[in-house]
């Protein structure tokens, strides 16, 4: 465990220094490195510091953000289908966000980017845990979930064609596909504190999901409060996922794909697989932002297009695998 | 972004589309009733229930135009944001370009631009309603025949002519360019740029700068990564949007804090979109930083 977990935190940082590395000007990383560490204000230390670092940063944190809550939300609801973009929670914290760019809150309040995040990803994920505590099955998780897909998905554009911008309804894909482009600081320090926050709620809670795979009888007997387990995924997931739509938009696919490439290497151990989740997401992720600027494309391609390639059929296999399981 | 896109039918490659339909469109009765030969154009009746469909065409009828013949402009030409003239649009009944409001009012001169409300065209020109067109100029003689030519078809010929002697006259005040001119680059929200061929680039010029996205920029309306820009460094970087734009993406680009501390001169589009005297003052405003380097 020890070993997976040091080799993926390996690759995340070699994967860190490839994302710096490339970008559509070019830059010579030691020198730029040598003059942020003396305090030189050269180009080659502002491209690094400004555009080029944030969005290594935010790949990795975003990455982490979404496979952890991922492989949570598939521990909590004993569901393999549950992941942030799919039920319905990336497309809520969307709609939150926007909400709070677009309509001059975040202008007057830096922190309303973070929170409408926040506030729409915690609603949506609480809708979602309540429905399967009432006993939805895999089935109607996930249409429970193009439910609110949809409904978040129509809100979003709603408020996007009201907004004051004239660009507000174009940049719909943004918040539908996300993007890592030209992001800076400013978002790392508003959004790394509540991803940091909610993934540190999620993984306290390694030892439910693992007692959990017993039934949540049995769980609760061994003393096990899945009450807290879920209040902690809750607002573990609204934190991580609101604050990282708020930055980057909805990444697709990450938290759906990830905690079963892990879940092997992790002896299907619920509790271990949130660190490797986290982990893998972070490297797929840097992975996916890599690509897009590797792509010669203008404007550059959305992440989500590039996670939903791998993703998409990733997911059609999975359901036909489920499916042979149930026959 | 539609008010944009009437504006400036901001899309790449928008080349040579300029002045196409006008006379040739003209109801055969019309022409028939009057006399004929080479001054037919001129003598044509003067159109009095002009509706223009175009923000670039709501400035140059309300400028050039008598008050009552002007029936309708677009509401964009009331939003001081993005019009030059949104206080003569006041008194003026606007509309939003859709094909039915625009036939009840019975037009008898509609001025659309090349590359905006395209179906709400379509369908005038089908009912055979007269139809004038508006390309995007490319450069300062591309104004000067749009000015001229809608002058001539709404019948106020001498009236675009003054308009023209005097950006003339503004662009020939401006001072000389500094021997080494100041380099800047253009930019406007989601990092579009205006590179080579394009009207900014030669009002650049004129103003005494070197335009670096000519060498950037892989077309006209080029998109530059900010990192390009960063690299680039500009002498001076033209903000090329409103101060006070409601937020968007697109706008939060041009406030990047790997741009701080850059020499930046806000100008806004609404200056230099449209053929008009305005683009006169933003030269001028544009001169007044070639002069002095830091």
């Amino acid at each position: 465990m020890t070993r997976l977990v040091a080799a993926l935190s390996g690759l995340v940082l070699l994967l860190m220094g490839a994302s710096v590395a490339i970008g559509a000007a070019p830059l010579d990383v030691a020198a730029a490195l040598r003059d942020l560490l003396a305090g030189r204000r050269s180009l080659d230390a502002l491209i690094l510091a400004e555009l080029r670092l944030p969005r290594a940063v935010l790949g990795a944190a975003v990455g982490f953000s979404l496979g952890l809550t991922g492989a949570a939300l598939q521990g909590l609801m004993r569901n393999p289908l549950a992941d942030p973009g799919l039920v319905g929670v990336s497309g809520a914290a969307a709609l939150g966000a926007v909400v709070a760019f677009y309509f001059g809150f975040s202008a007057r309040f830096a922190l309303a980017l973070p929170l409408g995040g926040l506030a729409g990803a915690g609603l949506a994920t609480a809708v979602l845990l309540h429905l399967v505590r009432r006993g939805a099955g895999t089935a109607t998780l996930i249409l429970a979930g193009v439910a609110v897909n949809s409904l978040a998905g129509a809100l979003t554009a709603l408020a996007l064609n009201l907004a004051p911008s004239p660009y507000a309804a174009l940049e719909l894909v943004f918040w539908l596909m996300g993007s890592l482009s030209d992001r800076s600081l400013l978002h790392v320090a508003l959004a790394l504190p509540f991803m940091a926050l909610g993934c540190a709620l999620v993984l306290a809670t390694g030892r439910a999901m693992d007692a959990l795979t017993l039934g949540e009888e049995t769980a609760e007997s061994l003393g096990v409060s899945l009450r807290r387990a879920r209040l902690l995924v809750i607002g573990g997931t609204a934190a991580a996922v609101g604050a990282s739509v708020a930055v980057a938009g909805a990444i697709g696919f990450v938290g759906l794909v990830v905690p079963h490439l892990m879940r092997p290497f992790v002896g299907h151990r619920p509790g271990r697989l949130l660190l490797a989740s986290g982990l893998a997401g972070a490297a797929l992720t840097l992975s996916a932002d890599i690509a897009v600027r590797l792509v010669p494309t203008r404007p550059e391609l959305k992440l989500g297009v590039v996670t939903a390639l791998i993703g998409a059929p990733f997911f059609l296999a999975l359901l036909r695998r489920l499916k042979a399981g149930d026959a | 972004m539609r008010h944009l896109l009437r504006r400036a039918g901001a899309w790449p490659g928008t080349g040579g589309a300029a002045m196409r339909g006008g006379a040739g469109l003209l109801l055969a009765a019309a022409l028939g009733s009057l006399c004929a030969g080479a001054s037919a154009k001129a003598e044509a009746p003067r159109p009095m229930r002009i509706v223009s469909l175009n923000l670039c065409a709501d400035e140059l009828v309300l400028r050039l135009a008598d008050p009552d013949q002007v029936a309708s402009v677009t509401y964009l030409a009331r939003d001081p944001r993005s019009s030059n003239v949104a206080d003569r649009a006041r008194d003026v009944p606007v509309n939003r370009g859709l094909a039915e409001e625009i036939v009840a009012l019975r037009p008898d001169l509609v001025i659309v631009g090349a590359f905006t409300t395209r179906t709400t065209t379509a369908l005038l020109r089908r009912l055979g309603l007269p139809v004038l067109e508006l390309g995007v100029p490319d450069s300062l003689a591309a104004v000067y025949d749009q000015i001229r030519g809608v002058a001539e078809r709404i019948g106020v010929p001498e009236r675009g002519a003054a308009m023209i002697a005097g950006m003339k006259a503004a662009f020939a005040g401006l001072p000389p360019a500094p021997p080494q001119r100041p380099t800047a680059i253009v930019l406007r929200p989601n990092g579009f740029t205006a590179g080579r061929g394009s009207l900014v680039d030669e009002i650049l010029g004129l103003a005494g700068f070197d335009n670096l996205a000519a060498r950037l920029a892989s077309d006209r309306m080029g998109q530059l990564a900010l990192e390009e820009v960063v690299a680039a460094q500009p002498d001076l970087l033209v903000i090329n949007a409103a101060s006070d734009a409601p937020p968007s993406l697109a706008d939060e680009l041009l406030h990047h804090p790997a741009l701080a501390g850059r020499r930046t001169l806000g100008l806004p589009t609404r200056l230099w979109a449209c053929a008009g005297p305005e683009l006169a003052e933003a030269a001028r405003r544009l001169a007044a930083r070639a002069g002095r380097p830091e």
